[in-house]
């Protein structure tokens, strides 16, 4: 239990917080590096995975993307980062690595579940759609997105809670953020600024799925909100 | 042969019984259809015979003995269970789920085989169908073999909840008149569970209808439901048209000797056919050649001719077979140009005549 | 493109590849052990706690809020939470292993067991089947495909998590990855590092599907239909 004593000691330090290496400011760092990729994945991916659940076009590619981006380990990404980063673009470490990572992260849940949510909208409320005489455009962004946005949504939340807990990775490529406590405290043999670390992240994560939790109630229609959990959200990933 | 006494279902929770204190006997040999409205407890009631539904009072008999004095799994062998949705064991092929029982009692391979050959053959399904799964089966099949299941063990009692309710109803009629002719030969006592009152008066020696809550409004045989409803609830429940449903329950076979009607043979005189007609009172006659209908011709028609057969003759439009109903009798009557519908026997023999006099005789009685 | 790539693999060692392949295959052996302990360990474990969880349904809730409650854990930072307490070791990856399986077999099992339509069910014990033979030889069996399913994406993200339990063990193919970044980014073990786990995890994945099709041929010719 001595590492537990430590950790709250070093939490307790007033050091600890304030600085340009104190937690306030590696909070700022992994916000960026977290929202970053998150953004732009979800620029990329939703888009696709709507439009290829509509047209229910590229099932073959859909599956190969979720097969292999869920076989792909984060370690492995952070490598494909660093490599794309340093060698390929010449943008060097510490930022762009991890962010490349995340990003190629976070394609295939939003992928997968934009996707899967817009395929497997009610094919008669689809239909009816059509008949009313809307047109293709109007039956994607008025119908079936509507519809599919609870499963978006949270496809969003546990995508961003899993860049968020995944982002420290980039301290061992040297980028900043969180993970820095955890590397150092390993790297250090200071099992208290480890677990400090630990618990940081995992609050950080509370907060970023308690924020997207407000979001979902402004996006999704309120008739259909509460309607999905992460166990339907996972089960639809599974079935693609 | 099933007996239940004052048995009665109160669901926990619930204040009200789902079935109260209901007794009926069930005779050996005769299917019993219990019918009612939903949440009269007609599926409660049958699924408390093999205890899928634990009653909460009353006793339940079979064959004399109290069903709550025998191991669940052990009573269930003995009685057999078809369900709406068929339950197949969608893991195995159709013969390993006909074999089911017979396996679950120990019997040896090749017994259990001759069975299920047996029985594909009984319900007419195709032999090659043993080695496929039940999702490659159409519904009417499926329900084929869900009763073929449920007779592998040759148990002494069925019970059906259902059976027909997921299958067109073209399938459904079919359905129906196959289980008539299974009933007819093997003599199962069988409690058939509907919500379709005509399927009821179909199938059933006799019908408990239900109302809400398990109270049995009348237990008697169609003929005297459709006759004497016992209270307004079971009037209202069998709906309209009563008269007309009760001629569907009796074929024209019940009617007795129908006599020659309004025929001479072939080889009669003019003079006898034209008598014949005016007995009748009718313009035409028909002509026989021995024990078949030729046609019929317009008296009129007959003048100049020796013999009655030497006229042409026009086709009967509307001909029924013994075992048509009273209802489609006058169905037939309706639809026939000269108010009479020619009754055929086996191998297309003339048996005779019905008359809307004949039919009225016979509703008024 | 291609000429950036060039320039990118211009001078990378490649040979060290091919003059290394002795150590690369003993760390892929090594790699499956750790993937087959926390699979078999995870997997017996899962089952008895599924089968709890529906015998007892009050067991259900606390035993998949508990399973979740670890699942949201970052992965790495749940080895360094342990390596406090039991050391740098295989014991330590393994305990964390088997605890990221538990959520995904428990929550596959059970969803398994309980899409077992109710009717079959019923029809089972109408025809007489005890308690126990339903669930050998229906439940079982009919939830073996959503369970198959489970244990797929439990190997996969198993096969992921030994790469990175090389940072407190050193052991398996992650190993390539720490040696990489250590030495400047050496790119031929990085390269071997992140792709031989990707292959593994995709090979096993694939293993695990014919496995299933072999096992469970109602299934298939359903879906052919």
């Amino acid at each position: 239990m001595d590492a537990v004593v430590d950790m709250l000691r070093w939490l307790l330090e007033p050091g600890t917080w304030t600085g340009p290496r104190g937690v306030l400011a590696r909070s700022v760092e992994h916000l960026w590096i977290s929202l970053v990729p998150l953004v732009a994945a979800m620029a990329v991916a939703i888009p696709a995975g709507v439009l290829s659940g509509h047209y229910r076009r590229g099932q073959a590619v859909g599956a190969l993307v979720t097969n292999v981006g869920r076989a792909v380990p984060s370690l492995a990404l952070l490598v494909f980062g660093l490599l794309l980063s340093v060698r390929v673009l010449g943008l060097g470490f510490s930022f762009w690595p991890i962010v490349f990572a995340l990003f190629f992260l976070a394609l295939q849940p939003l992928f997968t579940n934009s996707y899967t949510a817009v395929r497997e909208a009610e094919p008669a409320l689809v239909e009816a759609a059509r008949g009313q005489g809307l047109s293709e455009r109007e039956v994607l962004l008025e119908v079936e997105l509507p519809v599919a946005s609870p499963v978006i949504m949270t496809a969003v939340r546990i995508t961003a809670v899993q860049v968020v807990a995944t982002a420290p990775l980039g301290a061992l490529a040297a980028g900043g953020g969180l993970g820095r406590f955890i590397i150092d405290g390993f790297g250090q043999n200071d099992d208290g600024q480890m677990l400090g670390g630990v618990v940081l992240v995992a609050v950080f994560a509370l907060l970023v799925e308690w924020s997207v939790t407000r979001l979902e109630r402004r996006v999704i229609p309120r008739p259909l909100q509460g309607r999905t959990d992460a166990s339907a959200v996972a089960a639809a990933g599974r079935a693609a | 042969m099933i007996e239940l006494d004052r048995a009665t279902k109160v669901f926990p929770g619930t204040a009200a019984p789902a079935v109260d204190a209901l007794t009926l006997d069930v005779p050996a040999g005769e299917i019993v259809v219990l019918v009612g409205p939903s949440g009269c407890g007609k599926t409660t009631t049958l699924k408390m015979i093999n205890r899928i539904v634990e009653p909460t009072g009353g006793t339940i008999r079979v064959d004399g003995v109290d069903v709550r004095r025998q191991e669940p799994h052990v009573l269930r062998r003995n009685i057999g269970y078809v369900i709406q949705q068929v339950g197949l064991f969608p893991h195995r092929t159709i013969a390993r789920n006909i074999a089911t029982v017979p396996r679950l009692l120990g019997w040896d391979a090749d017994r259990t085989t001759a069975r299920v050959d047996e029985l594909m053959v009984t319900m007419g399904l195709d032999p090659d169908m043993g080695a496929r799964y039940p999702s490659e089966l159409s519904g009417g099949q499926r329900q084929r073999v869900g009763v073929a299941r449920a007779l592998a063990a040759d148990p002494p009692v069925l019970l059906m909840d259902e059976p027909f309710g997921a299958v067109d109803p073209i399938v459904r009629g079919r359905l129906q008149g196959e289980l008539l002719d299974l009933q007819a030969r093997l003599r199962k006592t069988i409690v058939f569970v509907t919500h379709d009152i005509d399927e009821a008066l179909r199938l059933g020696d006799r019908i408990a209808i239900l109302n809400v809550g398990g109270r049995l409004e009348q237990y008697a045989t169609p003929e005297e439901i459709l006759r004497e409803p016992a209270t307004p609830f079971v009037e209202e429940f069998l709906g309209g048209e009563r008269g007309l449903r009760r001629l569907a329950l009796r074929t024209v076979g019940d009617l007795g000797d129908l006599g020659i009607g309004n025929c001479v043979q072939a080889d009669a005189t003019v003079e006898e056919a034209k008598r014949r007609a005016a007995e009748s009172g009718e313009r035409w006659i028909g002509i026989l050649d021995g024990d078949r209908l030729r046609g019929w011709a317009w008296v009129s028609d007959l003048d100049g001719s020796r013999h009655a057969g030497d006229v042409d003759t026009t086709l009967f439009r509307v001909a029924l077979s013994v075992d048509a109903t009273l209802r489609e009798a006058i169905d037939g009557l309706v639809r026939s140009r000269v108010g009479v519908a020619v009754v055929l026997g086996e191998d297309q023999r003339y048996e005779g005549m019905v008359t809307l006099d004949r039919l009225a005789q016979a509703i008024v009685s | 493109m291609t000429g950036l790539l060039a320039q990118a693999s211009g001078g990378i060692r490649w040979s060290w590849i091919t003059a290394n392949l002795d150590d690369i295959w003993e760390a892929t052996v090594e790699h499956l052990w750790l993937t087959g302990i926390a699979m078999v360990v995870g997997f017996a474990i899962a089952m008895v706690l599924s089968v709890a969880a529906i015998r007892y349904r009050r067991l259900y809730g606390p035993i998949t809020a508990t399973a979740g409650v670890i699942f949201t854990i970052p992965s790495f930072a749940l080895f360094f939470v342990l390596a406090p307490f039991t050391g740098l070791t295989v014991l330590t990856a393994e305990i964390g292993l088997v605890l990221y399986t538990l959520l995904v077999l428990v929550r596959n099992t059970v969803a398994g067991l309980d899409g077992v339509p109710e009717d079959v069910k019923e029809a089972a014990r109408g025809m007489g089947y005890t308690r126990n033979r339903l669930f050998l030889e229906i439940e079982l069996p009919l939830a073996i495909p959503v369970i198959i399913a489970g244990l797929r994406i439990a190997t996969v993200t198993t096969v992921g998590l030994v790469t990175i339990t090389a940072l407190i063990t050193f052991g398996g193919l992650g190993r390539f990855i720490i040696d990489g970044l250590q030495q400047n980014l050496f790119v031929p073990k990085l390269v071997v590092g992140a792709l031989g786990p990707t292959l593994l995890a995709l090979a096993l994945d694939g293993l695990l599907l014919l496995l299933q099709r072999a096992i469970t041929p109602w299934s298939r010719r359903a879906a052919a239909l």
